[in-house]
């Protein structure tokens, strides 16, 4: 009984919604994720830079009183924080992945250090009236039952989110740019054969990734919440770069990875009320993304023998239809 | 009139001492074919990369058209027309042929891409100059003939005039060389300028118009090639007579020690690199596998190494199967291996040179002794081998990253000959190593066979194969198609056409010969 | 003079206090713009630890941990595995080796050993599983280990509210551990110590972890460099094709690597539970693993020289918490500090980066044929 409402809540447009709203705080850094990866450089510092972004949102937006200003705020500030990476990756030659987690540890202790310094509490923002990011209501599509409720009053960073993919997706393969970035992490010496700036592609390259960051840490201060929390981003920069493997590093695969780490996020609520212990519920996306590893390792594995075993029944009904001759 | 290019009194000293170009003054005309040979470490590279902006000279000058250049990037050389075919493609495994020709200059409509025309254009060139390639083919799945070409299109799309080729033919089969010198005078009908890297004396009188040679960092002449002879040039090389026969005592082969039965192998990709492959190994001789690369021979001796495993068939030493162990059961076997790639296989650079020479050994006494690695031991054992070997180095502690190329292959070298092996896989032994490395290397080889191993040989160097095999064996698409008894007794000509296919023998003949 | 600075060791230390001076004269920058009395936090922060006995006794206490966490990261690293488990695997430990302490009605010379191999165990096995995705299904470390930790947090945090905490708890903490599940100080209380006894329980907690993770230090540095595995382990960690190659067989030599870092990490979390805060508490220290990473990079990997490192950078963080306490500085500072070090010392590599380059492109020369001369030739003609 209480199953069928949960049911009925999993299948209802308000948890469709519900998901597209909770995934787009994960599409957006995975976006940021594939195009590191594809330029060649890990990066690890994406939920520090959400985390940078949704705290200086909330600041300037506070202080300023202005939505906007917060926002622009927060993306200038991940773009920021993420040249910082570039900058000790490429130029001083920090290896990627360490310079990822000082940055990290910096955006987890400076939020909080700088939240006490202006607000006097380690906690929250709570206390700083911090704009939210307007909603839209798609005219006509607002009006039909499901769809409307589905598809129509969701704030403009989910939006932004599935826009932003196309962008993305073009970038990637219609551009000069795109294609400059993926010969250098690919094969940088052949892209730097023929002038291709390797570092610069790359410096973008994470320039970009950090913009998209800022975006899905905005999302969650000045959309999702209206507030800033300690370490609010909660593993999400790092479950973004896992929706990037997940996704077969292609930007839709990509997205259908963190949208299916936001159903199963969304779904760890719902099935709270079934007293299914919310700890075990919350620790699904992360199990699922083991899973996908697993499988993906399998199947790679299963690939060659299915190739081996392909190649002998070749062989065989060749011997065979030779024999027959 | 000026030289199209007049380079002078080039200086290029490394950054580690070695002078590599000693006060060079070079020339090129327009429309020539100029080769430039020397020894392996004679500078003539490093000249070209100077040329084409990918080293600075460490002074001295550059003249195009009687106009001084400077050239920062290889870029800038292609801006003034100069341009490399790189031996090591420079491409993307990933994208099409059209792609990489255009890669760094793609047309573009907009902000976007312009996809049709990066096609057209690559078609329009491979037309122009009979150069064919696919453009929608992706490249890491074409052969290296077509790669060689999206090279050169590659350089011919910037509008380059003077193309320079780095030992293009190292890679080529005998009928893709012919292809390659068929399109190299297309260019030249063209009005392109073509500058020729290479050590083999054959192709130079086959095909240049003049002849530079260089020796220890310096040019010792430039003649007309229809005034040189292969001899002299060889003299001018190395100062004394080349010879290419090794002196190899004739040995009895002793007892078949592997035999190698119906091995196939199957690539990730699905692709069938070896089939049915059937041969044996005996003691006391050297059988060479000749081929040309990629026609399944690293896969063979990845399979036979324990680094991979066959789809089908076995090998089989001392009346035990090989094939599908690991590495390290087929090396208590007795099988020993010398990598193609060592770098990437055959050693650790960051690690010191004792702990190279150990890898096979460390875990049995009296290395191992109680639970821990006898250090002692350790150093004695790289002392001992340095010194064998003629390591050049301070220390066994040193980083083996501290080495030249030469050093590094003798420490996989004295490794792999120091276990006593009973079966030596030596594949590519004395690619991209000097010339006193490469003869050591040789007579050792030759020195172990004598002395009763079975050595299988795999070298890219026909030659090579030719002056220190007993037996060959050739190798195309991944399966043997000739088996030559006496290596003495057959051509280079001939084993070409089994290289490439177009001559077989039957199942029966070969059987005859294993 | 210029002989002793090109000395690589003597490089390496003095590369390594340059990175922590500047980012300490950093924070003190920071510290000056924010606080009313920066001369007063500061001071606190430097010298915090040597001006209570029971803050010394904080700073050895931290140390320890870090110790265990920094050699936990080390071993992974000198694999070059860049396993971030750590943090999965002190959670276990602590929550094992806490269960242990906590329900088995053992004397304490029976329980506390136990409580430590179970831990110990837990870690063996939450390394290995990493290890063996990466090794046998090529899954990226990275990725993998993350996951496992919020995976090993969840759980801790499940098995603590629904079945540790007693049921009129109004906190998610367990009840005290007996003096059975608890270590014991590293002074014997036998009668001639007594005066030493009294004096260091009482202000401290330092238990007879500092013996273990002196022998945990030890057992490392020879696991490393001197046996069999550890030889395995470097040449995995300098060229995986290579072992390979070689005949190592790296499969199972990776799966250890990270099962055995596991088990560092684990031990890391029982000093916790048993040492520290004699009970399980909830929110155990989340970032104390990537502070292992920082151990172990300033340690260079080396596990000798991470127990160094770790009484530094011990020291440090025991001092942000003396400053907090005593002025209007935010612990949080010390991220900043954190960082900057980590970025400062890594970033250092620009010199042997250069240098390795360098030498790289010598290689690829005389590799290619192309610049360097025959050995010995002479380059005058």
């Amino acid at each position: 009984m209480n199953f069928n409402l949960v049911l009925q809540g999993i299948f209802s447009a308000l948890f469709i919604a519900s998901v597209l709203r909770i995934s787009t705080a994960l599409v957006l850094p995975a976006l940021g994720g594939l195009i590191t990866d594809l330029a060649g450089s890990i990066n690890i510092s994406l939920e520090g830079t959400m985390l940078v972004s949704a705290f200086t949102g909330v600041i300037v937006s506070g202080f300023s009183h202005n939505v906007w200003l917060g926002v622009l705020g927060g993306i200038l500030s991940g773009i920021l924080f993420s040249a910082l990476l570039a900058y000790f990756h490429l130029y001083l030659g920090t290896n990627i992945i360490l310079a990822g987690t000082a940055l990290n540890i910096l955006a987890s202790g400076g939020t909080v250090f700088l939240l006490f310094m202006l607000t006097g509490d380690k906690g929250s923002s709570s206390t700083l009236a911090s704009g939210v990011v307007p909603t839209v209501n798609i005219p006509f599509i607002q009006d039909i039952p499901f769809l409307g409720t589905v598809l129509s009053g969701h704030n403009i960073f989910v939006y932004g989110a599935f826009l932003l993919t196309f962008l993305i997706n073009k970038l990637l393969y219609n551009t000069k740019f795109g294609v400059h970035l993926r010969a250098v992490g690919e094969d940088p010496v052949a892209a730097t054969s023929v002038g291709i700036n390797a570092r610069r592609t790359k410096f973008m390259a994470i320039l970009i990734s950090g913009f998209l960051a800022s975006l899905g840490g905005l999302n969650l201060s000045m959309a999702y919440l209206s507030s800033f929390q300690r370490d609010m981003t909660a593993g999400r920069g790092f479950i973004a770069l896992a929706a990037v493997y997940l996704g077969g590093r292609k930007p839709w695969g990509t997205v259908l990875a963190a949208i299916l780490f936001g159903i199963a996020d969304a779904l760890s609520n719902q099935l709270g009320t079934l007293n299914i212990p919310s700890q075990l519920v919350q620790a699904i996306p992360y199990a699922i993304t083991i899973l996908a590893l697993v499988v993906n390792g399998i199947r790679t594995r299963s690939q060659l023998i299915e190739q081996t075993k392909r190649f002998q029944e070749r062989e065989l009904s060749r011997a065979n239809t030779e024999e027959q001759k | 009139m000026a030289s199209l290019v007049e380079m002078r009194n080039i200086v290029k000293i490394y950054s580690n001492g070695v002078v590599a170009n000693n006060g060079v003054d070079f020339q090129i005309e327009k429309g020539e074919i100029h080769a430039i040979v020397g020894e392996n470490g004679a500078g003539k590279t490093t000249l070209m990369k100077i040329l084409y902006g990918s080293e600075q000279p460490t002074s001295g000058e550059i003249l195009i058209n009687g106009e001084s250049v400077v050239f920062k990037s290889p870029l800038d050389a292609m801006k003034k027309g100069v341009g490399m075919v790189h031996q090591n493609f420079m491409q993307v495994p990933s994208f099409t042929a059209a792609e990489n020709v255009v890669l760094g200059h793609e047309p573009s409509k907009g902000i976007g891409l312009d996809k049709k025309k990066a096609i057209e254009a690559t078609k329009e060139l491979s037309e122009q100059y009979g150069l064919y390639v696919e453009p929608t083919a992706i490249t890491e799945s074409i052969n290296v003939g077509m790669r060689q070409r999206i090279e050169i299109l590659k350089i011919l799309y910037l509008g380059v005039e003077i193309l320079i080729f780095d030992e293009p033919t190292a890679v080529l089969t005998p009928q893709e060389t012919k292809d390659l010198f068929k399109a190299v005078r297309v260019l030249i009908e063209k009005g392109k300028t073509i500058v020729f890297i290479t050590h083999k004396l054959r192709e130079v009188t086959e095909i240049s118009d003049r002849v530079t040679v260089m020796r220890n960092g310096k040019i010792m002449g430039t003649l007309k090639t229809a005034d040189a002879t292969r001899e002299g040039l060889a003299r001018m090389m190395v100062g004394r007579e080349v010879f290419l026969d090794i002196h190899k005592k004739p040995v009895k082969r002793g007892q078949k020690v592997m035999s190698v039965k119906d091995l196939s192998f199957v690539s990730e990709t699905g692709h069938t690199m070896l089939r049915d492959l059937s041969f044996n190994l005996y003691a006391s001789e050297i059988l060479g596998v000749a081929g040309v690369e990629g026609n399944g021979q690293t896969e063979l001796v990845e399979v036979l190494t324990g680094l991979r495993e066959p789809a089908s068939g076995s090998a089989v030493v001392d009346e035990k199967i090989v094939t599908g162990k690991t590495p390290r059961e087929v090396r208590q076997a007795g099988v020993a291996h010398i990598p193609e790639d060592r770098l990437s296989n055959g050693l650790s650079v960051s690690a010191s040179i004792d702990d190279n020479l150990i890898v096979d050994r460390f875990f049995k006494p009296p290395f191992k002794k109680g639970l821990v690695i006898d250090q002692q031991v350790v150093e004695n054992n790289g002392k001992e081998l340095i010194k064998e070997f003629g390591i050049l180095t301070p220390s066994g502690e040193l980083p083996v990253s501290s080495l030249s190329g030469g050093n590094m292959q003798k420490v996989v070298v004295a490794r792999e000959f120091s276990s006593n092996p009973k079966i030596l896989i030596a594949a590519q032994p004395t690619r991209g190593i000097d010339v006193g490395a490469t003869e050591f290397i040789r007579d050792q080889l030759v020195k172990k066979r004598t002395d009763g191993t079975a050595v299988l040989l795999i070298s890219a160097d026909l030659s090579e194969v030719m002056s220190l095999s007993d037996r060959i064996i050739t190798m195309f698409e991944g399966e043997i198609t000739g088996v030559f008894p006496d290596a003495s007794k057959v051509g280079e000509e001939e084993l070409g056409c089994y290289m490439l296919g177009v001559k077989r023998q039957t199942a029966e003949e070969m059987e005859a010969l294993l | 003079m210029k002989k002793f600075f090109s000395n690589p060791a003597v490089r390496e230390v003095l590369r390594i206090f340059i990175a922590i001076g500047s980012a300490l004269l950093l924070g003190f920058i920071i510290t000056l713009f924010i606080s009313k009395d920066p001369i007063g936090a500061y001071k606190a922060f430097l010298t915090g630890p040597f001006t209570k006995f029971n803050r010394f006794g904080d700073w050895i206490e931290e140390s320890i941990t870090l110790t265990l966490v920094g050699l936990s990261v080390a071993i992974a690293f000198k694999a070059n595995m860049f396993s971030m488990g750590t943090q999965g695997q002190l959670v276990l430990g602590a929550l094992v080796s806490g269960v242990v302490a906590l329900y088995v009605p053992l004397p304490a010379t029976l329980r506390i050993p136990l409580a430590l191999i179970c831990a110990m165990a837990v870690g063996f096995i939450w390394g290995w599983i990493p290890g063996y995705l990466k090794a046998h299904l090529n899954a990226n470390e990275i990725v993998s280990t993350l996951m496992l930790n919020t995976i090993a947090i969840k759980i801790y945090d499940y098995l603590l509210v629904f079945y540790i905490k007693p049921e009129d708890a109004g906190y998610n903490v367990s009840a005290i551990f007996p003096p059975e599940g608890t270590l014991p100080s590293f002074i014997p209380n036998v009668p001639f110590f007594n005066n030493i006894y009294t004096l260091f329980t009482k202000n401290t907690d330092i238990t007879i972890m500092l013996y273990i993770v002196i022998l945990a230090v030890i057992v490392a540095y020879y696991l490393v460099f001197k046996t069999p595995f550890g030889y395995k382990l470097r040449m995995i960690g300098s060229n995986i094709k290579f072992a390979r190659y070689g005949g190592i067989d790296t499969k199972k030599t990776m799966i250890l690597v990270f099962a055995i870092s596991g088990v560092y990490g684990a031990l890391a979390g029982a000093h916790m539970t048993m040492g520290i805060q004699h009970s399980i508490i909830t929110n155990i220290s989340i970032s104390m693993a990537f502070e292992g990473i920082i151990v172990a990079i300033l340690a260079r990997n080396n596990p000798l020289y991470v127990p160094l490192t770790a009484l530094a950078y011990g020291y440090l963080r025991a001092g942000a918490n003396i400053m907090e306490r005593s002025s209007d500085m935010s612990r949080e500072m010390i991220a900043i500090i954190q960082a900057l070090i980590i970025l400062f010392v890594t970033a250092e590599q620009i010199l042997p980066t250069v240098q390795k380059r360098i030498e790289e492109r010598k290689e690829q020369n005389s590799n290619k044929e192309e610049s360097s001369l025959p050995d010995g030739g002479s380059h005058e003609l």
